[in-house]
């Protein structure tokens, strides 16, 4: 009984580390498709327009940029953007 | 009314509990996942919070979360489309976690905490800046640097009664706190969590800006305007888009490469240090100036996890205008969860502030009860003491013949210093205990200083402190000269640079720990201990009895006075194991 316990240990803690080596190949593929073709156009052709979406290379008199962050109607609050 | 803030998911997991706008619980995930730095969901420490009240989340009326997720992902998001194709592998390896649980955080609370009713999403800058909401002030300037947040790294404002409004920020990637984590990284230490060995490193470095080959070099990596704003020259960084920091071209200009962690530290990498933590209270000093001339605020608080820069804290009353500075005891990451709480009682609902954070004591505590029932069924040999009384003598002299204290008292505290109940103590007067902790006890860098733990009304005696006293060296957040002639007699605990990293303690706050004191001055002739947090490198400090025991049995602790109780190494052979190796391993 403890053999056929330990068996099916065993085979539990194997068929999930199948599972998240296939979920994680899945991932790698899945993911590269989007990088490759959601990112990756998206960049080139903002880069083609001249739209930068980090702001590293302009230098300017004072790097202080307006925030005006305060207290907001009760809603903004509930949003998590 | 209850209130439970959440922060998770970046580094510091942690939540605080909050009833009708008094702290009564806080504390970070790692103390009780024993894995440091813990970023996963703070369960254990939001069922520590409720368990701490005797309440369910079914009496939570609302839970406040310290960051906006949607804004932080879509600044990971044109972090990629801006570095494409460069960014290709941290987006393959970021993006599940952020699908899978960052976007979700609604539904995770939900599903985790079994919570129904709302949760409010605070910016993380906002979360930061609301530890103003408990400080002693009416009315202050406030300043928040960190890493980053969502966008912001550095912002600063106004708080006044109830109200805060952050008037301006710098944005990613500009950032002083990534520029203080890519040096620490080209140092050989690790990122989020050992800035402050660089700031211990910095005093053996040179200190003349002139003569200082580096400062001139890292100079040239940051624009410092004379409103304290900058802006990174981003060739010298990888971070936007690689899970490293320094480009090869910073590596240049420092004259060599990444340093190996746990190798020789040479004169280089000390100038390094120094170079770079003069530029940041450079730039820190020229921010606060221009900030104290748009606000006219005479009070500071200072938030972010560069607050944690005890060295430049301790400098700050000296080289701008104001005249008190505050700071919460975990002005990092963690601490935004008491920030989050804090700011939907007081902001968001427009209730009156009621509360001043005077101590950290705010984590786990064990009844004597509890302990004697750990004691007693492990076998561990023990003895029990009269009264307090007997407690602070026989400590006290154990102490003055140079044994090293294990101490567990208490409450836990909040934030990553331990104050004085998961403490390991020492003889400051004692030329060997810097040597002795650092090799059979913490198994730490040669080069760290040890604390100074001094009575508030001692304070200024044996330093050079700000007069008043700040609060913040209540939580161990300030750096100050020894009195020159004091440096000799308590060498273990002067820096190289003959400054302490002290702890003020008053009799109100720890009425034990404070005596203990005491009562060590009346043996020593100096009223002051080694503090170092109960802990060994690597791990989080101790947070339960069986923490602290396997704590001192893997080390050079020699007594372990946990309560009423007096436990001794020696006499408890059995549970011995080597953690020297155990740090080596890790």
């Amino acid at each position: 009984m403890k053999k056929l316990k330990q068996f099916f240990n065993g085979f539990q803690k194997g068929v999930k580390s199948f599972g998240d080596n296939i979920s994680t190949i899945i991932n790698f593929i899945l993911l590269s498709i989007v990088y490759l073709i959601g990112v990756g156009l998206t960049s080139i052709t903002a880069k083609i327009f001249g739209k930068h979406f980090l702001d590293m290379k302009k230098k300017k008199n004072s790097y202080w940029v307006d925030l005006n962050l305060k207290n907001k109607s009760i809603k903004e609050y509930y949003r998590k953007f | 009314m209850y209130i439970l803030g959440i922060s998770c998911y970046y580094h510091d997991a942690s939540a605080a509990l909050l009833k009708d706008g008094i702290i009564l619980a806080a504390a970070t995930e790692e103390r009780f996942t024993r894995k440091k730095h813990d970023v996963l969901f703070p369960i254990n420490a939001v069922n520590y919070c409720l368990r701490s009240q005797n309440i369910s989340i079914n009496d939570i009326d609302y839970i406040g979360f310290y960051e906006k997720p949607f804004l932080k992902f879509e600044r990971v998001l044109s972090q990629h489309l801006e570095m494409f194709p460069l960014s290709f592998k941290t987006f393959i390896s970021s993006m599940p976690s952020w699908i899978n649980e960052k976007v979700r955080i609604t539904k995770t609370i939900k599903k985790k905490l079994k919570y129904k009713k709302d949760v409010f999403f605070i910016e993380h800058h906002l979360a930061h800046a609301a530890s103003f909401l408990i400080s002693p002030f009416k009315k202050a300037a406030i300043v928040t640097i960190d890493g980053v947040g969502e966008w912001t790294t550095t912002a600063y404002g106004i708080g006044e009664e109830n109200n805060i409004n952050l008037i301006k920020e710098i944005g990613f990637p500009s950032s002083l706190g990534l520029l203080y984590s890519t040096i620490t990284a080209y140092l050989g230490f690790s990122v989020n969590n050992s800035e402050y060995k660089v700031m211990g490193l910095s005093p053996y470095g040179l200190v003349d800006r002139k003569k200082n080959e580096y400062y001139k070099k890292i100079r040239k990596v940051i624009d410092i305007k004379e409103d304290g704003s900058y802006r990174l020259d981003m060739s010298y960084f990888i971070y936007h888009f690689a899970d490293r920091m320094p480009s090869k071209k910073l590596c240049k200009l420092l004259g060599g490469l990444v340093r190996k962690p746990e190798s020789e530290l040479t004169q280089r990498h000390n100038d390094i240090a120094a170079a770079l933590q003069m530029i940041y209270e450079e730039v820190l000093f020229k921010i606060l100036n221009h900030i104290h001339n748009e606000t006219k605020c005479k009070n500071l608080v200072l938030a972010g996890g560069c607050g944690l820069n005890s060295v430049a804290n301790g400098k700050i009353l000296k080289n701008t205008i104001f005249e008190h500075f505050w700071t919460q005891p975990d002005p990092g990451d963690g601490g935004t969860s008491i920030g989050a709480a804090c700011y939907v009682y007081n902001t968001i609902l427009g209730n009156k502030r009621k509360f001043i954070l005077n101590d950290a004591f705010l984590g786990p505590e064990f009844s004597t009860e509890s302990i004697k029932n750990f004691l007693d069924k492990n076998n561990i040999q023990y003895s029990k003491f009269k009264n307090e009384k007997e407690m602070i003598k026989t400590t006290a002299k154990l102490i003055y013949d140079n044994k090293v204290i294990g101490w567990f008292q208490g409450r836990m505290e909040f934030g990553p210093r331990a104050l004085g109940n998961r403490s390991i103590l020492a003889n400051p007067c004692n030329p060997k205990a810097k040597e002795l902790l650092n090799s059979k006890v913490k198994h730490r860098e040669k080069f760290r200083p040890f604390a100074p733990v001094v009575c508030e009304d001692d304070a200024l005696k044996y330093f050079d402190c700000d007069k008043p006293i700040p609060k913040p060296t209540d939580f161990m957040l300030m750096v100050y000269p020894i009195k020159e002639e004091l440096r000799k007699k308590i060498p273990s605990v002067t820096h190289v640079d003959g400054s302490g990293r002290l702890q003020t303690i008053k009799k109100e706050q720890n009425p034990l720990y404070y005596g203990l004191i005491k009562e060590f001055g009346k043996l020593s002739g100096i009223p002051i201990l080694i503090n170092t947090s109960f802990n060994v490198r690597g791990e989080p400090i101790v947070c339960t009895p069986y923490d602290a025991y396997k704590c001192m049995m893997g080390t050079g602790i020699d007594y372990l006075i946990m309560d009423k109780f007096l436990i001794r190494r020696e006499n408890n052979q059995k549970d011995m194991w080597d953690s020297e190796k155990y740090v080596k391993e890790q």
